[in-house]
């Protein structure tokens, strides 16, 4: 169906034809289907991340781990906290196929508690390989770690459905 | 080689950085601030001085301390503060009260009490404590005791903001028909030597929390502070002074 749309232009041998030739490629996953193909894919996402801590920067920290769920991958975040309720955050995923970058705003609470927890959203800014043409946004839930073995590092989730 | 004590490296550091102070009127504030360890992207050590100097008067009341440092230090991401304390409680029976964890700084303060026509000196001891949170924002508890000749103790509360603090000081009564308490001089150092405990195991082990993470880069002139103090007549001074980027003294 959604081939037969964006081939609608042309008639229906040489629509047959492009939408045989683009399931080749991406079968083959050697390519990247161009825009609309592309487009109607929805990579829908429920991954949570056990994230370690890896440097600080002042008030932003930088975590990495493995990303569960839907979308499997190494999980990199820069996580940002000066005090305000509001938390900011940048990250990528890169898993097989390609990488996915976005940014994300929260609100943290219970801030004096060894693991305060926050909510937002998240926006994805871009992406690489498959992901290339990923756009969207979701919801995003989380954990920081204040102490114990796992300190300063993140347990976060991600929810939301994104077409690429 | 001995190792230095985190305090006394930190009262060197202080001697030797520079602070400047401008006066609005007969009263001027100068200011110090110092890391230990001095290293970038490490958790470190910050401490500070403040002294508040009247021309041959006797100094003003304080009513407020509007407090500036660099937003990218890691205040919040620091170890510091995983418990809160009630602060009726810590009015009432002082910081031994408190949860260790609750914990963040220490220091002193100098106050001077008119008696007569005498001026008395009595020193405080100061905490700096995590208060509870109803809003999300991180809560700071400032409690200064004194024992004698005065003994009284005052809670000041304050937000940790992005690069400010602000801190409202009320009066401070001393004795009986006697003018409120001035303060004229403080030195308070968040992190440093403080005991924290977690459960392991059904156990609460002891730990020593990590201090304040200094940014990965230097800004142009050194890490830069400021406050300013406003009296009770309504005059202001103002202190500010920079720490300088490590290995480039």
């Amino acid at each position: 169906m959604r081939l037969d749309r964006w081939a609608g232009g042309l008639d229906k041998a040489a629509g047959r034809t492009a939408a045989l030739a683009v399931l080749a490629i991406a079968a083959a996953g050697i390519g990247i289907p161009p825009s609309r193909a592309a487009a109607a894919r929805v990579l829908d996402v429920r991954d949570e991340g056990h994230l370690r801590f890896i440097v600080s920067d002042g008030s932003e920290l930088l975590d990495e781990g493995p990303a569960q769920g839907t979308f499997t991958g190494k999980l990199r975040v820069h996580f940002v906290y000066n005090g305000e309720p509001a938390v900011s955050a940048r990250f990528t995923i890169s898993g097989h196929g390609g990488s996915i970058s976005g940014k994300a705003k929260g609100t943290l609470s219970n801030p004096t508690s060894p693991d305060p927890s926050f909510r937002g959203v998240l926006t994805i800014t871009g992406g690489t390989g498959r992901y290339a043409h990923i756009h969207g946004g979701g919801e995003l839930f989380g954990v920081f770690i204040r102490r114990g073995p796992n300190k300063y590092g993140l347990t976060v989730q991600a929810i939301g459905k994104f077409p690429y | 080689m001995s190792r230095a004590h985190p305090i006394a490296v930190t009262l060197a550091l202080c001697a030797c950085l520079s602070g400047a102070g401008t006066a609005l009127g007969a009263t001027t504030a100068t200011m110090t601030a110092a890391f230990a360890p001095d290293r970038l992207g490490a958790a470190t050590t910050v401490s500070f001085n403040f002294q508040i100097s009247a021309d041959g008067h006797a100094p003003d009341l304080l009513r407020s301390i509007d407090f500036r440092y660099p937003a990218n230090l890691g205040f919040a991401t620091s170890g510091l503060g995983v418990a809160s304390c009630a602060p009726a409680a810590l009015e009432a029976r002082g910081p031994s009260v408190c949860p260790p964890d609750s914990r963040m700084g220490s220091g002193s303060a100098l106050v001077q009490i008119p008696i007569g026509s005498e001026v008395v000196r009595e020193t405080t001891k100061v905490a700096l404590l995590a208060g509870p949170s109803q809003n999300g924002y991180f809560n700071l508890l400032l409690s200064a005791t004194g024992e004698s000749p005065v003994a009284a103790r005052v809670v000041l509360f304050t937000q940790l903001s992005p690069g400010r603090l602000e801190i409202p000081v009320p009066p401070i009564p001393s004795l009986p028909e006697a003018p409120y308490v001035a303060v004229v001089r403080m030195h308070l150092t968040i992190g440093g030597q403080l005991t924290y405990y977690e459960p392991v195991h059904g156990k609460n082990v002891a730990y020593h929390p990590e201090g304040i993470g200094l940014p990965r880069s230097c800004p142009r002139g050194g890490f830069q502070f400021s406050a300013s103090f406003g009296f009770l007549d309504g005059g202001h001074a103002e202190a500010r002074t920079a720490v300088a980027c490590p290995g480039r003294r």
